[in-house]
Order: structure tokens, then C-alpha cells, then sequence
């Protein structure tokens, strides 16, 4: 046995030796499936061990092994059986836990990607190195940037309600803005998520809209749409509360890719007298949104080569989200202009 | 409505995912024996086509959207993966090898704009201290030091010209221009036409 085991000392051994190195660079901000997944893969592989001697090879025998272990112990699941994950979280403490989302077992589990997509390659090879030089802000060694500070003003005066009053509110919204931390090779923005967004509100009569604009995003995104009620009635919009008049597609990581290399180099490129979009868009945290009307929907590839098959009354408009990991507007447009997307309006503030 | 149709297509089991079968959903409503009308036979025209062409049904369904209707309710959703143990054990690590491949393509790129970064930095530091006549000055003389870039030192502004200019982002956002983001791909050649080639 102590020569069995010998092979996953040497390996620990000399991992422990290489662990070090990397332990000493901070984790990076960025969370990944893999990133937990492979922690406790050993790096050295098996084959670099000697095999085993010559005695343990002849008295090697699964089969035997088996047959004893049968009938001293409960034999094994058979084959056919399946870890099923619990259904539910029941939280920390619960002693039923779910695996993490990247094993297969798990109910979260997302096979992929399948692809590399060009603009994938793209964005890694070029894009991101030339959006870090464009970016950069030098710090000189020995000096230590302030922090923000308090950020919500106080109540300042001479009324004694003012005392243990909470912070006022920020100027202007009822928000704080993110704050933008000084850019460094971990924190260039990307694309995180694209989200189309198409209002049909003529389905609260006739729900072939709806249906046709959920076949017609599907194909555009390769994602399943989700229908949304109204949630108040607007008489000036003719909306109705509880009547289903929108749908969402949300897409998701190498899809994003092929959904925006698309409208990038297909479909903007032929809508005709189109300015751009609007360099004001954007809702200060990094988010791109614009509109395209049902005539610019149908330009798309996956709609034209098979426009028969979609009553053309009926093919919706959308607005289309795209979300980044920048934390303002600037940083976004300059990713999205990058990419390809033609603004108009003053971009240089 | 029927928004059945909008169910995610993935076999996440939630309750909804279970309907009941359309024949127990019949059974189990009241059955109301509906009054059926004859419609009056046809004159026994020769053929039939004449008299289908003629007959003005309102609200007759685009047949296309009974189409999208159709493959929006049926989508061909694989079945969830059901192995065995051994080939359960060999897609585990065939998996778990290709997380350690993406992690490790993950780790060079991000190692590769570390010494970009790296680089931009000490270029930056070394162009602060850098005077009109190309020699390098103390801290005390060069500027820069602080929240403003452009702060100047003992030596006024003829220390570090370069690295104020290069740390005024002024016409940086908005300025990538549209043929930057032209496709990387294989094709034109760089020669484009072969002018030399003869049958």
C-alpha cells in the first residue's frame, strides 16, 4: 500500500515546492467556473511516475478484488445510478449542499463554449491591450491615491433635528453613481451580457405578435425569449396590467459574441441613412441601449434568408442592451466604438 | 393567451415544467355536450376546390403562424446526459481537463497584459523625470507627483513635456475611428490579385 501511494506523494511533494509562485499574485477580481474547479487539480501529471514494480503488477487482480469485496462489504451503486443535486438551496448550514455550477451534475451546469468567435479573438488580441494603452493613468511609485472619501454630504446647520439625521442623499438622483477605480490590466472593460428588449403591445389583442416576436428574437439570439406582463395600466401606451406585452432575450457569453459580430458587420452596415447611435445613450454605470425599428430587425441574416416564414406586419422592433463591466459611460463607448458601433453627437467630453 | 410557449427550453424542473397530459386535462373538465349544427350539405358540386375557394371563413389563422405556434410549443430539447459510471467518470475528465486549459489560456492573456502594464509603467516614470536635454532629474525637480499629472516642479515645464502629454486624456474617448474595428480575417490576401499567373 505505502508503494501505492507513493506516486500522489511525489506529486504533492512537488507541488508544494511550485504553489508558492502562484499563490503570491492576488486573485483576480474576475470569477470564473473554472477558476474554483481546477484548484485542487494536481499539477503534475501521472504519467511521469514510474510504473509500478513487478510484483505488484502480478498479484494485481481487480476482478478477485472485487469478488472479495462483495462479499465482505455492500457492493457499489450500480451503474446506472446518478448523483441528482438537491432541488433547492436550503442555504449554508443545511447538510445537503449543491455542487458547484461547474460540475456537471449540477442543475446550474452550462456546457460551452463551443465556439471562438471572431470578435472574441478579436477583443483579446487587440481590442483590450489597445483600450489599456488608450486608458492608462500613471501613478508615480510612492504615492498612494486618496480615497473617495464620504460620498453623502451631511446636514449641516444650526437646527437640532439635524442631529443623527441619516446622510442626505447625492445630488441629483437617488442613486450613487459606481466609482471608477484607477484602470490596471485586471479591470479593462469587456462585454458582459447583451439583453433585447422588444415591446409588442398589439399581442394584448391577437398573441401571434407575441409569438412571432418571441420566434423571430429566438432566431436573432439563439436564446429562448421571456414574455413580461404589464405590470399598471397606461391608457396613452394602451397598456393593460396583467396583459402580456413584452419579451426579453438575454444573451449570454460566446452568444453575445456571435450576436454582436452580426449586427456589427451585417446588419448596421445596410440599414440606410441610419446617423449612428446616439452618443448621449448610456445609464451612467456603463450600459449601452439603442433601438432598431422592424425594417432594421428584418436585415438581420437568420430573418432574411427565411422572411417568408414571418408574417411581415408582425416582425418586432427591439431595443438592445449591452452591458459591460465598465463603470461609466466613457469607458463603454470607447469599447463600443472599438467594436464598431458608429456614434454621432459629441463623444470627446 | 397561451404563453406555454415561452418556457425556458432548459429541463430546470419547476413546477410548471409538469403539465398534465392533454387527454387527463379533457377528461377531468365537465363535459358540456355542445348543440352541433349540420351545415347544409353543398349542392354536390363536380369538384370541391370551387367550393372551398368560394367559402369566406373570417379569422382563418395565417398558416405561418400556426407554423411558429407549432415549433415554438414542440422544441427539440435533448435529453438530459444519462451515462453510466465509467462514462460518466470519462466525461468528468475530459471536462475537468479542458476547465484546466481555459484556466490556463485565462492566466497567459492576463500575464501578458501584466507586462504590458508593467512596461507602460516604467516607460511613463522614466518620461516624468525626463528634461529637454534627454537627462534624467531628481524628484525633487521633476513634477507630476500627486493627484494632477500635470503638476510641475522645480524645473518648470521643461521636465517631463512627454509624459504631460501623454497623461492628458483629452481627445481619448470617442476617438477610435470606424475602420479600427474592421473584421481580422484571412481574406483579401495582402496581394489581392495575382497579376503574374498565366493558364
Amino acid at each position: 500500500m505505502a508503494l501505492r501511494e507513493l506516486p500522489s506523494r511525489t506529486a504533492s511533494a512537488l507541488c508544494r515546492s511550485t504553489r508558492p509562485v502562484f499563490a503570491a499574485l492576488p486573485p483576480s477580481p474576475r470569477r470564473h467556473t473554472s477558476t474554483d474547479a481546477v484548484r485542487d487539480l494536481e499539477a503534475s501529471s501521472s504519467f511521469a511516475v514510474p510504473p509500478p514494480s513487478a510484483d505488484l503488477t502480478k498479484d494485481y487482480d481487480p476482478v478477485a478484488r472485487s469478488k472479495t469485496r462483495r462479499l465482505k462489504q455492500k457492493p457499489l451503486p450500480p451503474s446506472r445510478y446518478q448523483f441528482r443535486p438537491p432541488k433547492y438551496n436550503r442555504g449554508p448550514l443545511h447538510p445537503h449542499q449543491p455542487p458547484p455550477p461547474s460540475d456537471p451534475s449540477s442543475r446550474e451546469f452550462q456546457p460551452g463554449p463551443f465556439s471562438l468567435p471572431r470578435l472574441e479573438q478579436t477583443y483579446q488580441s487587440t481590442i483590450a491591450e489597445d483600450l489599456l494603452t488608450l486608458t492608462y493613468v500613471h501613478t508615480p511609485p510612492g504615492y498612494k491615491r486618496a480615497g473617495p472619501g464620504q460620498r453623502l454630504r451631511e446636514w449641516t446647520g444650526d437646527s437640532p433635528y439635524y442631529k443623527n439625521r441619516p446622510l442626505r442623499p447625492p445630488r441629483g438622483s437617488s442613486a450613487l453613481r459606481l466609482l471608477t477605480p484607477p484602470r490596471t490590466f485586471r479591470n479593462i472593460p469587456e462585454i458582459t451580457k447583451v439583453v433585447l428588449h422588444s415591446m409588442v403591445p398589439e399581442a394584448q389583442e391577437n398573441s401571434a405578435n407575441l409569438h412571432v416576436a418571441g420566434m423571430a428574437l429566438q432566431a436573432l439570439t439563439n436564446v429562448r425569449a421571456k414574455a413580461h406582463k404589464a405590470r399598471h395600466n397606461v391608457v396613452g401606451w394602451n397598456l393593460r396590467e396583467g396583459k402580456y406585452v413584452s419579451l426579453t432575450a438575454e444573451v449570454e457569453r460566446e452568444d453575445t459574441f456571435h450576436f454582436l459580430s452580426k449586427l456589427v458587420d451585417v446588419v448596421l452596415p445596410k440599414i440606410k441613412e441610419w446617423k449612428g447611435v446616439s452618443a448621449t445613450t448610456g445609464d451612467l454605470s456603463g450600459n449601452i441601449t439603442f433601438g432598431l425599428t422592424p425594417d432594421q430587425v428584418a436585415l438581420f441574416p437568420e430573418i432574411e434568408v427565411n422572411y417568408d416564414s414571418y408574417p411581415p406586419k408582425m416582425i418586432p422592433g427591439c431595443h438592445i442592451t449591452i452591458h459591460t463591466s465598465a463603470t461609466n459611460d466613457r469607458d463603454a463607448l470607447l469599447l463600443m466604438q472599438s467594436i464598431g458601433i458608429p456614434f454621432y453627437g459629441k463623444l470627446n467630453a | 393567451m397561451n404563453l406555454s410557449i415561452f418556457r425556458p427550453t432548459s429541463r430546470h424542473l419547476t413546477p410548471s415544467t409538469f403539465r398534465t397530459p392533454t387527454l387527463l386535462r379533457q377528461n377531468a373538465r365537465p363535459t358540456i355536450s355542445k348543440p352541433t349544427t349540420t351545415t347544409p350539405a353543398p349542392r354536390a358540386p363536380f369538384s370541391a376546390t370551387t367550393f372551398l375557394q368560394k367559402r369566406k371563413t373570417k379569422n382563418l389563422t395565417d398558416p405561418r403562424i400556426t407554423a411558429i405556434r407549432y415549433h415554438l410549443t414542440h422544441p427539440l430539447t435533448p435529453r438530459p446526459l444519462r451515462f453510466s459510471r465509467t462514462r460518466y467518470l470519462r466525461h468528468w475528465t475530459i471536462h475537468r481537463a479542458w476547465l484546466l486549459f481555459l484556466r490556463k489560456q485565462r492566466w497567459t492573456q492576463e500575464r501578458a497584459l501584466e507586462r504590458q502594464y508593467m512596461s507602460m509603467r516604467a516607460a511613463c516614470e522614466a518620461l516624468r523625470l525626463l528634461d529637454d536635454k534627454g537627462n534624467t532629474v531628481s524628484e525633487a525637480e521633476a513634477g507630476g507627483f500627486g493627484a494632477d499629472a500635470g503638476s510641475l516642479g522645480a524645473r518648470g515645464r521643461e521636465v517631463g513635456r512627454l509624459y504631460r502629454s501623454a497623461m492628458s486624456k483629452k481627445k481619448v474617448w470617442g476617438s477610435v475611428p470606424v475602420e479600427y474595428a474592421r473584421a481580422q480575417v484571412d481574406f483579401p490576401s495582402r496581394e489581392g490579385w495575382n497579376h503574374a499567373w498565366m493558364r
